[in-house]
């Protein structure tokens, strides 16, 4: 792979990663343009790149998903390369790949990767050959009687998975071996509905996981390191909410071991980019669970306790450029924990669209706010409800508990629901300021009425 | 910043303010006021559910609403007549289908449902854009081989 300078990205995102790739590139010298719905004619990525194209009405099918007018857009603009950001096109391989054939770079790793890693089966299957543990399970299942035989074997509860599923979308957990063949069909005829795909697979359920993944950073010249790792078992709906880094009840050899496995997996498959491998930790057993192909919401956490500006990285890779400085031993320099503060009701999580009648963001000492919304803003139905990433880093996990708490306390979001509720009530939960909860605290533990003391916790 | 184009950046968008009237009269609102860049827009329902009122003015210096009165109708002026073809695309606009070519339409001429009115080129891609209702061409707001964005207004029309 020869180097090929970049000198003009399209983003084909919105929000705070928009603006996040969008700074990532003019701190490069990198020149930038925004795509943008109608919807989105006024939001920060427009104003903040160097031009700006509407390519489509609000729905996002029609626009950040409207693969002609963004690639259009970067045709007119004189566009080089095109930077996906999370969602939206980010793990599309075929995006990829004419992204490729149309003469641009695609910053993310090859189409091969998105569509092996994009099939959860085939993750399995490679997982396996790169011998990476992963949960007893099966391939794809054929029928109700099969998926029996494979439950008894494997032994209850099992947890049943959309094969075009990820990111907790398109999982069943079964108890009861009477239920599950009639649940089985429940969800593959709800998986084909979602993913236009009804393969499902099925692995042993671990009733008490917790939620940790290693970052990955490989070029295209062989070289692979890792960059520790991030906890994100504070979930709802299968949905991170709070992110940390590192760990706090990772042992040094386990997380040796998951290190080596994640950088293992990606040598197997000659991955390139940035990119994270997902796993269960279940006591001192750990298994791999998805790999996502792509920059992830929470990298921040890792860029605040290692220092690296993954987005400039993950661009600087893309132009053919060695890990050089990357490729050495990482340490954690203090822990960093990220909030994300979602517009949404904070005990139902029901998502609640509006206008931000004021606002003011918290500031200080370790404090890093990842945000596209300004007093005025108004938060669409049509997109996702986050509004921004709160991010503390401290010297131990101890005082970033302390700082969020802080800063928790002086984010101020009126007009709409937000879960800032949410967030100041579970960091004051003693259970996750010791660090033990699994990836069903929240939705376990949480008192509504706790949690809607804390609207306005200064009356 | 955002690509400058076509349009008619003096004037507020009509179908904005006929959608805004929409909105007054099925929610059954007696006064609708919006701000945003450049335009104020207030628009006042009359007496017995008579037509809407439409008032639009420059938003700074923000005149006093109060003297606003709801007046007969004369604000709605030949304007709101007019009707715009945007482009469904981003790309390059072209009016005919090669240099040499004619262009598909000329002002004052007259135009079918289904009938092509330019071409908007993407990736080798030439994306022919038809009429959805018979009108009569009244102005071309783009230049020939300019680019264009999605939203963006191609012809002012006059509906038949």
């Amino acid at each position: 792979m020869s180097k090929k300078e970049i000198r003009k990205v399209l983003v084909a995102n919105r929000g705070e990663i928009a603006l996040r790739v969008i700074r990532a590139c003019h701190e490069l010298g990198i020149r930038t343009v925004a795509v943008h719905s109608s919807i989105d004619e006024h939001a920060l990525h427009t104003r903040f790149a160097d031009e700006a194209v509407c390519i489509g009405p609000g729905p996002a099918t029609q626009s950040y998903l409207n693969i002609p007018n963004i690639l259009a857009a970067a045709e007119l603009s004189g566009a080089d390369a095109i930077h996906p950001g999370y969602g939206f096109l980010s793990e599309r391989a075929d995006f990829a790949e004419i992204v490729g054939r149309c003469g641009m770079t695609f910053i993310g790793p090859g189409a091969q990767h998105m569509r092996v890693m994009g099939d959860k089966i085939e993750a399995r299957a490679c997982a396996v050959r790169a011998g990476v543990p992963i949960l007893p399970g099966t391939g794809l299942l054929a029928d109700g009687e099969e998926a029996l035989e494979e439950a008894t074997r494997i032994g209850f509860p099992v947890i049943l998975k959309a094969s075009a599923g990820g990111g907790g979308r398109g999982m069943k957990i079964v108890r009861d071996p009477a239920k599950l063949i009639q649940t089985l069909e429940t969800a593959q005829a709800e998986a084909e509905a979602s993913f236009g795909c009804g393969d499902m697979y099925m692995e042993r359920y671990i009733d008490s996981p917790r939620h940790v993944e290693i970052q990955v950073v490989a070029d295209r010249h062989g070289g692979v390191v890792h960059l520790l790792e991030r906890e994100c078992s504070i979930q709802r709906r299968h949905q991170k909410v709070v992110e940390e880094a590192p760990c706090s009840v990772l042992s040094e050899s386990v997380r040796k071991a998951m290190c080596e496995a994640a950088v293992g997996l990606c040598k197997a498959i000659d991955y390139y980019s940035l990119g994270t491998v997902e796993f269960l930790l279940d006591g001192d057993q750990f298994y791999f669970m998805e790999m996502n192909t792509r920059v992830q919401v929470e990298h921040c956490v890792t860029e605040m306790i290692t220092g690296v500006d993954l987005v400039q990285e993950q661009i600087r890779l893309a132009m053919g450029g060695r890990l050089d400085h990357l490729d050495r031993h990482h340490a954690a320099r203090g822990h960093s924990i990220e909030c994300r503060i979602n517009a949404e009701d904070p005990v139902t999580f029901g998502p609640r669209p509006g206008t931000i009648t004021a606002l003011h963001f918290p500031g200080g000492f370790g404090v890093r706010i990842d945000s596209h919304v300004y007093q005025g803003y108004k938060v669409s139905p049509y997109y996702d409800s986050m509004l921004a990433k709160v991010i503390v880093h401290a010297a131990d996990r101890d005082r970033a508990i302390r700082r969020m708490r802080r800063t928790l306390g002086e984010c101020v979001i009126e007009g709409i629901s937000t879960n800032l509720p949410l967030h100041r009530w579970l960091f004051k939960q003693e259970a996750f300021v010791s660090g033990k909860y699994d990836t069903h605290f929240l939705e376990a533990s949480m008192d509504p009425e706790a949690v809607l003391r804390e609207v306005d916790p200064y009356t | 910043m955002p690509a400058d184009l076509p349009g008619n950046p003096g004037l507020p968008d009509l179908r904005y303010i006929r959608e805004l009237a929409r909105v007054a009269k099925n929610y059954d609102l007696g006064e609708v006021e919006i701000e945003s860049g450049d335009h104020r827009i207030l628009i006042r329902r009359g007496g017995q559910g008579g037509a809407p009122v439409v008032v639009a003015a420059a938003a700074a210096p923000a005149p006093a609403p109060a003297k606003l009165e709801p007046a007969p109708a004369p604000a709605v002026v030949a304007e709101v007549e007019a009707d715009y073809i945007t482009s469904p695309f981003v790309g390059t606009f072209y009016r005919s289908s090669t240099p040499e070519s004619p262009s598909f339409v000329e002002v004052g001429g007259t135009v079918q449902v289904g009938q092509t009115l330019c071409i908007v080129e993407a990736m080798k891609l030439f994306n022919e854009l038809e009429a959805e209702f018979p009108c009569v061409i009244e102005e071309v707001l783009v230049e020939n081989a300019q680019p264009v964005e999605y939203g963006a207004r191609l012809f002012k029309v006059r509906k038949l």
